[in-house]
């Protein structure tokens, strides 16, 4: 170490007046690619708990997941994750995400995703029809039929199922149960981009009303430092309070969630800060089943690791469900474990088909 | 690993632990004492078995028969959460009664009282290890306690995560007094189906079937295994004088089928019927040993659940 110190001395010696003028150039920008890596390891550390980083260390290993603080609300949990994203800058970190396509993978059991524009129709939601014949969407459409108690509806949606039941129809979901959540996400997702999750009609069907609209906001309040990190971002979104500024991306999904097949309807919001930093935030903010809502936050930095400019991404995850609240002891770290693991399996898969995994 | 091993566990010092636990509790959630009191998570079992009339024997001549035994449990363990991880805190009394005829060279009691004092950690997000002991009084009639009445069983486990549906759990049970001092066992918990769950976890394996929310019925085994200190002169009184103060391992299998029924998300009921085909009393050191002659059925309920 020492003799290579004294040898770029003396080459620094005999070097040109120009070149001595490039050196410094270097070595600013050095300087500064190195404060830009600081600067975005300290501010991970000041709201994540991820509070020591080695930033040359993470671009080696995988994704790095730890569970969230504790919360007092038993239906909430929440798990934190970070990673490098080798050679690519936030700006096409952020592009990578919103193009990735989640239903490629098996494992992530996401059977059909499909975008919505922000005056969407029933028509947007035809896919149903193409849903996969397998047990979760079978368990789906019977506990349609018999509006089951775990069916997360409001009382109105349900009393339109009863007007519609009937109808014949073939196919994995029969056409009455496809026309009956065609009209409920229209309208949901209407609803949304008016009124953000304020105007979400609660979950009381059958049981007590949950408004996702009251859980994001109570996971967001049992998260103060993430709440502060990501205000201004939240405060333009619909995530917990009315249509915000900022225009989401819509779309639904059917996806399995505690072995049943749920719908569920998604907003995704994004916006850039300084020095090339992205924020973004991901809400699931209706579903038919298996959690009240779940949201994704997302913090993008520029970082320089081994002279490749890359992005030190944080994410993270929290959610509230019904089910959560029956865990307790090692079931509860049982269920943080699966989370952190099909998150670690997300975003590995992430990486792997955006070309920055390895 | 949940159900690694459910012993016995402790009473009267467990004041100090609880406190200790609050306070661990209340400082992770920047709370006070008496909020954080009432949010500290715990998980209680209160528990009877009967098991009707059994034989053992001793040697070719020397039998006990007929007579049946009455199993109590009550565990109450406080579980908050700290930074290290789950917190086990608490304590369990187990009593076994045992209706024998009076010439019998076995204690008509069987007691244990003891503390809970364990920790669930997460080593990453495929691993779980538990460490738990259970440091406390582990003897006959509760006479003439000393420090020779005193046992510390503990138990570390591991489940590994290989999937939401499958885990895979390795432990070790150690105890001093046990014959076999060092008992290690392997067991998985894989969900064969939406409905299907097979838990092969000791002491309780089980294949459960879950009928709806709230009712799951189930067959199974319990397996149990406990040291126990006799009294001084038990030997003297039974003609056996080396039997005097002599540890005994008392052993038993419970096979059988049950259902759970979810009351409430706090309180869950458990009814079990079924057979007893193994018991086993063995004053190893003194070698004298009564095993199993003639089964019993047997009965058990029990409220459990946690908060």
């Amino acid at each position: 170490m020492m003799l290579m110190k004294t040898r770029m001395l003396y080459l620094q010696r005999c070097c040109s007046v120009r070149a001595g003028g490039l050196l410094l150039l270097l070595l600013v920008l050095r300087v500064g690619l190195t404060t830009a890596n600081a600067d975005a390891i300290s501010e991970l550390a000041s709201f994540s708990i991820f509070d020591k980083v080695d930033l040359a260390q993470l671009a080696k290993s995988d994704v790095k997941t730890a569970h969230g603080p504790p919360m007092s609300n038993p239906r909430f949990l929440a798990v934190q994750s970070c990673y490098v994203a080798s050679g690519s800058s936030p700006a096409q970190q952020m592009q990578a995400l919103r193009q990735w396509d989640a239903t490629r993978h098996r494992e992530l059991k996401v059977f059909l995703h499909s975008d919505l524009p922000s005056n969407p129709t029933t028509a947007n939601f035809e896919k149903l029809r193409n849903a996969p014949n397998n047990a979760p969407v079978r368990s789906f459409v019977a506990a349609t039929e018999k509006l089951g108690p775990d069916l997360q509806i409001s009382k109105e949606e349900a009393k339109k199922f009863s007007a519609g039941a009937g109808g014949g129809g073939g196919g994995t979901i029969p056409a009455p149960v496809v026309a009956f959540w065609a009209d409920v996400l229209t309208a949901r997702t209407k609803s949304f981009v008016s009124g953000g999750m304020s105007a979400q009609p609660p979950y009381d069907h059958a049981g007590p009303s949950i408004r996702a609209s009251d859980e994001a906001n109570g996971l967001l309040r049992e998260q103060g430092k993430i709440r502060n990190q990501f205000s201004g971002l939240l405060g333009s979104t619909g995530i917990g309070r009315g249509a915000g500024s900022l225009k989401p991306e819509l779309y639904w999904e059917l996806l399995e969630a505690d072995d049943q097949g749920v719908v569920t309807l998604g907003a995704s919001y994004s916006r850039s800060g300084g020095g090339g930093t992205y924020q973004a935030g991901d809400v699931l903010y209706y579903a038919s089943g298996g959690y009240y809502v779940a949201l994704t936050l997302y913090q993008l930095w520029p970082v320089t690791v081994e002279g490749k400019p890359s992005t030190l991404v944080w994410r993270g995850d929290m959610i509230s469900a019904a089910s959560l609240g029956t865990l307790h002891g090692v079931e509860r770290l049982g269920s943080e474990s699966v989370m952190m693991k099909n998150i670690t399996k997300a975003v590995t898969f992430f990486r792997r088909d955006t070309s920055g995994g390895r | 690993m949940q159900r690694f091993i459910r012993r016995a566990l402790a009473g009267c010092c467990v004041a100090p632990l609880l406190l200790l636990a609050v306070r661990v509790f209340a400082e992770e959630n920047n709370g006070s004492w008496l909020e954080s009191l009432s949010h500290v998570p715990f998980e209680y079992n209160a528990e009877d078995t009967y098991v009707g009339g059994g034989d053992v024997q001793r040697g070719p001549n020397k039998s006990v028969n007929d007579f049946d035994e009455n199993d109590s449990i009550v565990h109450l363990v406080f579980t908050p959460r700290t930074k290290l991880g789950v917190l086990r805190i608490g304590t369990d009394w187990e009593r076994f009664s045992f209706g024998l005829p009076n010439h019998a060279a076995l204690p008509d009691t069987l007691q244990s009282v003891a503390l809970v004092m364990g920790l669930d950690m997460q080593f990453s997000d495929s691993i779980i290890v538990r460490a738990e002991g259970q440091p406390g009084v582990y003897d006959a009639e509760f006479d003439n306690l000393g420090w020779d009445n005193f046992n510390l069983p503990f138990l570390i486990g591991g489940t590994y995560i290989y999937s939401p549906n499958l885990q895979l759990i390795l432990g070790v049970s150690v105890d001093i007094e046990r014959k076999y001092p060092v008992i290690p066992a392997a067991g998985v918990r894989w969900k064969i189906a939406s409905q299907w769950l097979l838990d092969a976890v000791l002491p309780t394996p089980r294949l459960e079937y879950e009928m709806n929310k709230d009712v799951s019925v189930y067959v199974g085994a319990n397996v149990k295994q406990t040291s126990y200190r006799v009294d001084d002169d038990f030997g003297t009184a039974n003609g056996i004088p080396r039997l005097n103060h002599a540890i005994l391992t008392y052993s038993e299998v419970r096979t059988g089928g049950g259902f759970d029924w979810k009351i409430s998300p706090i309180v869950t009921f458990t009814g079990e019927v079924g057979y007893q085909p193994y018991r086993n009393f063995d004053f190893y050191r003194a070698e004298v040993r009564y095993h199993q002659d003639g089964g019993a059925p047997y009965g058990m309920i029990s409220l459990h659940g946690a908060f």
